[in-house]
C-alpha cells in the first residue's frame, strides 16, 4: 500500500482526475494481453506532458517506489502488469501526434499514440510506418518502441529499431534526456539510443519520439499459395527468397488455424491444406507483377499445390482479414494459450516446424503454427487450460522444448513479443552469465534504486 | 455463494474476451476516456472477477458497467466476438437484483413508465411547465430533473401540442379502398408519441396509400428498452408482455423507431424466464420491422418510384447509421438505397457514418460531456460532408443529433428518412 501523502502528492502533478485508485480501477490494470499473469498496481497515474512524467519519476525514486509504465496493454509478455504494485504510469493521455514532416519523411509523436491512429494520419500524407505488430488497434507507440515491435511487414522492411531516429526520455531520477536525433545518421558517441529500444520499460520511460517513415508503395499483389505439408511451406519461404524476390509479406497458417479462420469467417479458404502461405508484394507495378510471376513459378517449383493471385483489393483483404483473426481463432479455442515467438534463421523453418508438430504428438497436446514465416518469427501456439493440472503440465514441457529447440537451431526465445515475465526462465538457455550480468550492470547505472519495471526480464 | 443468476447466463460470453484490446479502438467511450475501464476489456475483465468470487456490487463498479453506449461498436470488430452488451445488461441486471434500482429509476420504470397511462400526463405535466425553462437555440428546451431521468436525454425538442396517442385512430384501412394486401401493427414508441407525432402520421399514411392496413393498439406499452437495458428485466418483461398481447393479430409489427425495433426484437435474448415465454418472444421477434426493412425487403417498394418531396428538391442529403439499425440489425443497405435512388436529392457518405451519436438512452442523462464530446466528432463527420441535411431513422438520434446541430451552430436540419417522400 501506498502512503497517502503519495498519491496527495501524485494528484498534485497530474490533478486529481489523473490519478486512479479505486479498487475496480486497480484491478483493470492488473493484466495484459497474456493469460497467466495478475498484478494489482497500488495507483495509476495518467501523465499529459513530459514535466509531469518527471515529477512522477523524481517522487518514486524518492520514495522508492516501483513504476510500470503502460500504454495501450496489448503487449504479450507479461511487460506492463505490475508485478511488485506501486505505481502504473499510464501513457494513453500523451496521444498527439506532433508533427508530420513530408519533406524529411520523419514524425514527432508522444508515447501514448495509437499505431492505427498514426497510419491513418500518414495515410493522409502518402506515407507509413512500416513496423506493424498486429496489436495495432490497441497498441501505443511508446510501448512499440519500448518492446521493439515486429510485425508481418519486416520480412522487407525490418523491426521498430530501424525506424526510430531519436527519443526524449524520463530516467528513473527524473531526469530528461534526449538520444538520436532527426537524422538518418547519427555516429555522436555510444548508441545508447538503441538500449531504450527493446529496454521493455526497465531503463526510462519515452516521452516522445521521432520516428521514420517510408512513401506508401504504390501498387501490391497478394497471392495465396496452398501446401499438403506444412514444412513444405516452410521451405517456400528461403526459396523465394533466395532467388532474388523479397515479398513485403510472408505469413504463415497451419491447418488447424485454417480451419478456425473458416469457422468464424468463412472465405472460402482451402479447409484439407496442411498451410497455406500467404504472400504480399508491393512496389512500382511493374515489378509487383513480375515479381508475382516470379513467386508463383518458384513455390510451384518447390512443391505448392496451388498458388492463386488474388484478383483484386477485396479478395486480398479478405485473406489478410483472415490471417488477422488468426490469434483470435486461437485464443478463442482455450482457457489459457502459450502464443510462442520463437524465430529462427529462415533455412530452419521446416526444421522448426516439424518439431513442433512432433511435440505436440508426444505431450498429446495441440500446438498450433502460425506466424510471419517470411523472417522466420513463427508464432507456435500450445492451447491448453492452467485449471487442469496434468494437461498444463504437459502443455509447459512442451513449450520449454519448443524453445530449446529453437535455440539450438541457431534461433533466439524471443522476436518480437520480449522478455517480460512470460520468457524470463528461458534466458539463461540464450544469453551467457557474463551477458546478463553486463546487462544487470547497465539496468542499474539508469536505475539504481531498481524501480522502473522492477521484476521483468531476468528472474 | 450468492445467486448469480443473471451473470451465470452471460459467463460464456464474458469468457470469449481474450484481452487483445482492439476493442479500445473502436468504443467511443474510451476514445474520450482512455482508460481501462470504460472499454469492453476492462470492463469484461471486472464481471470475471464478480463470477469469480472476488469482486461485489459496489458503487463503483456500477459507475463503470453503466459507463457504456451499449452501441456494439466493439462487438462488431471484436476478433472473438465477445458480445460485451450482453455482458454488460446482464452485470446491470443482476445489480438490480442484488441492489434494487435506485429511488430515481424505480420510480421512472416502474411507476411512470410501464404504466402507459401515467407517462403520458407526467410528460403532459412537463409541458405545461415547459415555458418555465431556460430556452435554448432553436426549439430545444430544457426538461426537469425528473423527466431527464426518464431515459430521454438532456435537452429534448418541444413536446408536440398533441401527443400523437391523442389524435391517432385504432384503425387504417387502405386509402384505395380496395381489401388491404396485409395488416400491421404500428409501434409507436415514447418519442414519436411525444415529440414526433407527425411522424407517425407520415408512417401511416405511407403505409395505407400503398394498400396496407395499420391498426393502432391503444393497450400498447413502452418498448422497454430504457428499463431492461438498465437491468429492470422485471420490468421490461412486463412490458414484453403487454406489447406482444397487444399485437396479437397482425401480420407485422412496424415501427419507425430504430431503438423500439430492435428492443422488441430482442426480448427473446434478455428477457424470457421460461421455455414458454422464450418461444412467445421468439414468435414475437419474426414479426417485428423497423420501418427501414420493412419497406424495402417486405414491402418491396422501389426508390426510383418514390416521390421526394418538394422542399427537398436539389438538396444534399448524409446518412447518420443508428446504432440499434446498424449493429443490433444489420440495417444499413435498405436507408442508403433509398436515399440514393431518390430523384432530385444528392447522396454523400459521411466519414464515420456508424459512429454512435453518443446519446445511448439514459447514458446521456448521467453522462452529458461523455456524449458531447462523442457527438462532437459525429458533427465533424457532418460538416465534412457538407450535406444540407441529416437523414435518419431513430427519434433518439435525432434528438440528440438536433441538440448538437444547434448547439456548434451548423447549418444543417435533422430528418427521419420518411420525413424526406410523399
Ligand atoms: S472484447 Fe474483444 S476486442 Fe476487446 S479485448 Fe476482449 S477479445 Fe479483444
Ligand atoms: S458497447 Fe460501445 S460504449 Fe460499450 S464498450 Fe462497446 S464500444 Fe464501448
Amino acid at each position: 500500500m501506498l502512503k497517502e501523502s503519495v498519491v496527495a502528492e501524485l494528484q498534485k502533478i497530474v490533478g486529481k482526475e489523473n490519478v486512479l485508485t479505486s479498487p475496480e480501477a486497480l484491478k483493470a490494470y492488473s493484466y495484459d494481453g497474456t493469460t497467466s499473469w495478475v498484478h494489482e498496481p497500488d495507483v495509476v497515474v495518467f501523465p499529459t506532458i513530459t514535466q509531469q512524467v518527471s515529477d512522477i519519476m523524481k517522487l518514486a525514486n524518492a520514495e522508492k517506489i516501483p513504476v510500470t509504465p503502460r500504454g495501450g496493454g496489448t503487449n504479450v509478455s507479461g511487460g506492463s502488469i505490475p508485478i511488485m504494485g506501486g505505481i502504473v504510469l499510464c501513457t494513453t493521455k500523451m496521444n498527439k501526434i506532433l508533427k508530420v514532416d513530408k519533406e524529411n519523411l520523419t514524425a514527432t509523436v508522444e508515447p501514448g499514440v495509437v499505431l492505427q491512429d498514426l497510419t491513418i494520419r500518414l495515410m493522409k500524407e502518402g506515407l507509413f510506418f512500416p513496423p506493424d505488430p498486429q496489436s495495432f488497434l490497441g497498441a501505443t507507440l511508446g510501448g512499440i518502441i519500448a518492446e521493439n515491435a515486429g510485425g508481418p511487414a519486416c520480412v522487407k522492411y525490418g523491426v521498430t529499431k530501424q525506424y526510430i531516429l531519436g527519443v526524449e526520455v524520463v530516467l528513473p531520477n527524473g531526469d530528461i534526456i534526449h538520444l538520436g536525433g532527426r537524422t538518418l545518421k547519427n555516429v555522436v558517441g555510444y548508441d545508447l539510443l538503441h538500449i531504450f529500444i527493446s529496454s521493455e520499460g526497465t531503463l526510462g520511460v519515452i516521452t516522445k519520439a521521432e520516428l521514420k517513415l517510408n512513401p506508401i508503395p504504390p501498387a501490391k499483389k497478394t497471392i495465396m499459395v496452398v501446401y499438403d505439408d506444412v514444412a513444405k511451406a516452410g521451405e517456400s519461404v528461403f526459396r523465394v527468397l533466395e532467388n532474388g524476390v523479397i515479398p513485403g509479406k510472408i505469413e504463415l497458417m497451419d491447418n488447424w488455424v485454417i480451419n478456425r479462420i473458416e469457422e468464424m469467417m468463412p472465405m472460402g479458404l482451402p479447409k484439407d491444406a496442411d498451410a497455406l502461405l500467404l504472400f504480399e508484394t508491393d512496389g512500382i507495378p511493374e515489378a509487383v507483377e513480375k515479381e508475382t510471376e516470379k513467386i508463383v513459378e518458384i513455390v510451384k517449383k518447390y512443391g505448392a499445390v496451388d498458388a492463386r493471385v488474388a484478383k483484386d483489393q477485396a479478395e486480398a483483404d479478405k485473406y489478410w482479414m483472415g490471417r488477422k483473426a488468426g490469434f483470435a481463432a486461437v485464443f478463442g479455442k482455450a482457457k489459457t494459450v502459450f502464443a510462442e515467438d520463437v524465430t529462427v534463421p529462415r533455412g530452419q523453418i521446416p526444421a522448426l516446424i516439424n518439431k513442433c508438430k512432433e511435440l505436440g504428438k508426444k505431450y498429446n497436446i495441440e500446438v498450433v503454427v502460425l506466424g510471419h514465416a517470411g523472417d522466420g518469427n513463427l508464432h507456435p501456439a500450445i492451447l491448453t487450460d492452467i485449471n487442469n493440472k496434468d494437461h498444463y503440465d504437459r502443455a509447459v514441457k512442451a513449450m520449454d522444448e519448443i524453445i530449446e529447440g529453437a535455440v539450438e537451431l541457431g534461433g533466439v526465445l524471443s522476436g518480437e513479443h520480449g522478455i517480460g515475465l512470460e520468457k524470463q526462465r528461458f534466458l539463461k538457455r540464450q544469453l551467457e552469465p557474463v551477458v546478463i550480468e553486463m546487462m544487470k550492470k547497465v539496468k542499474a547505472l539508469f536505475d539504481p534504486n531498481n524501480i522502473m519495471n522492477p521484476g521483468k526480464i531476468w528472474e | 455463494m450468492k445467486d448469480l443468476k443473471e451473470l451465470k447466463k452471460i459467463e460464456q460470453y464474458a469468457d470469449q474476451c481474450m484481452k487483445c484490446g482492439f476493442c479500445s479502438f473502436f468504443c467511443p467511450v474510451y476514445q474520450e476516456e482512455k482508460t481501462e475501464t470504460s472499454v469492453a476489456r476492462g470492463k469484461n475483465y471486472l464481471v470475471k472477477e464478480i463470477l469469480k468470487g472476488n469482486q461485489e456490487f459496489t458503487k463503483e463498479l456500477g459507475n463503470i458497467i453503466g459507463l457504456c453506449l451499449l452501441c456494439k461498436r466493439c462487438v462488431a470488430m471484436c476478433p472473438a466476438k465477445t458480445q460485451i452488451d450482453r455482458v454488460v445488461v446482464g452485470a446491470r441486471a443482476q445489480m438490480v437484483n442484488e441492489k434494487g434500482l435506485g429511488a430515481i429509476k424505480n420510480f421512472a420504470f416502474r411507476k411512470v413508465m410501464a404504466n402507459r397511462k401515467a407517462f403520458g400526463n407526467y410528460v403532459k405535466l412537463a409541458k405545461s411547465f415547459q415555458w418555465l425553462l431556460p430556452k435554448t437555440e432553436g426549439n430545444i428546451r430544457h426538461l426537469p430533473d425528473f423527466l431527464k431521468a426518464l431515459g430521454q436525454g438532456r435537452n429534448i425538442p418541444a413536446l408536440a401540442d398533441k401527443f400523437l396517442r391523442e389524435i391517432v385512430k385504432p384503425v387504417y384501412k387502405p386509402q384505395n379502398g380496395e381489401k388491404p394486401k396485409m395488416k400491421v401493427g404500428y409501434f409507436m414508441g415514447c418519442a414519436t408519441d411525444f415529440m414526433y407525432p407527425e411522424l407517425g402520421l407520415k408512417f401511416i399514411d405511407f403505409l395505407t396509400k400503398r394498400g396496407i392496413e395499420v391498426v393502432v393498439p391503444e393497450s400498447q406499452s413502452c418498448c422497454g428498452a430504457a428499463m431492461y437495458f438498465s437491468g429492470d428485466f422485471e420490468t421490461g418483461r412486463l412490458q414484453a408482455e403487454k406489447n406482444i398481447e397487444a399485437f396479437k393479430d397482425v401480420d407485422y409489427i412496424v415501427t419507425a423507431c430504430g431503438t423500439c425495433s430492435s428492443t422488441l426484437k430482442d426480448y427473446q435474448k434478455y428477457l424470457p424466464e421460461t421455455e414458454d415465454q422464450k418461444k412467445r418472444f421468439e414468435e414475437f421477434e419474426k414479426k417485428v420491422k423497423d420501418s427501414m426493412e420493412f419497406i424495402v425487403d417486405i414491402m418491396k417498394v422501389k426508390p426510383e418510384e418514390l416521390t421526394l418531396k418538394k422542399e427537398f428538391e436539389g438538396k444534399t442529403a448524409t446518412w447518420h447509421d443508428p446504432c440499434h439499425l446498424v449493429r443490433y440489425q444489420n440495417i444499413k443497405d435498405q436507408p442508403r438505397a433509398i436515399l440514393k435512388g431518390l430523384k432530385g436529392l444528392k447522396y454523400v457518405e459521411m466519414p464515420n457514418a456508424d459512429l454512435c451519436c453518443g446519446m445511448g438512452g439514459s447514458f446521456s442523462v448521467y453522462h452529458y460531456d461523455i456524449t458531447k464530446k462523442i457527438a462532437g466528432k459525429k458533427m465533424d463527420g457532418i460538416k465534412a460532408t457538407g450535406a444540407d441535411i441529416v437523414v435518419t431513422a431513430c427519434p433518439g438520434c435525432m434528438v440528440n443529433l438536433t441538440d448538437n446541430v444547434l448547439q456548434n451552430k451548423m447549418p444543417q436540419k435533422v430528418y427521419h428518412l420518411l420525413e424526406l417522400v410523399e
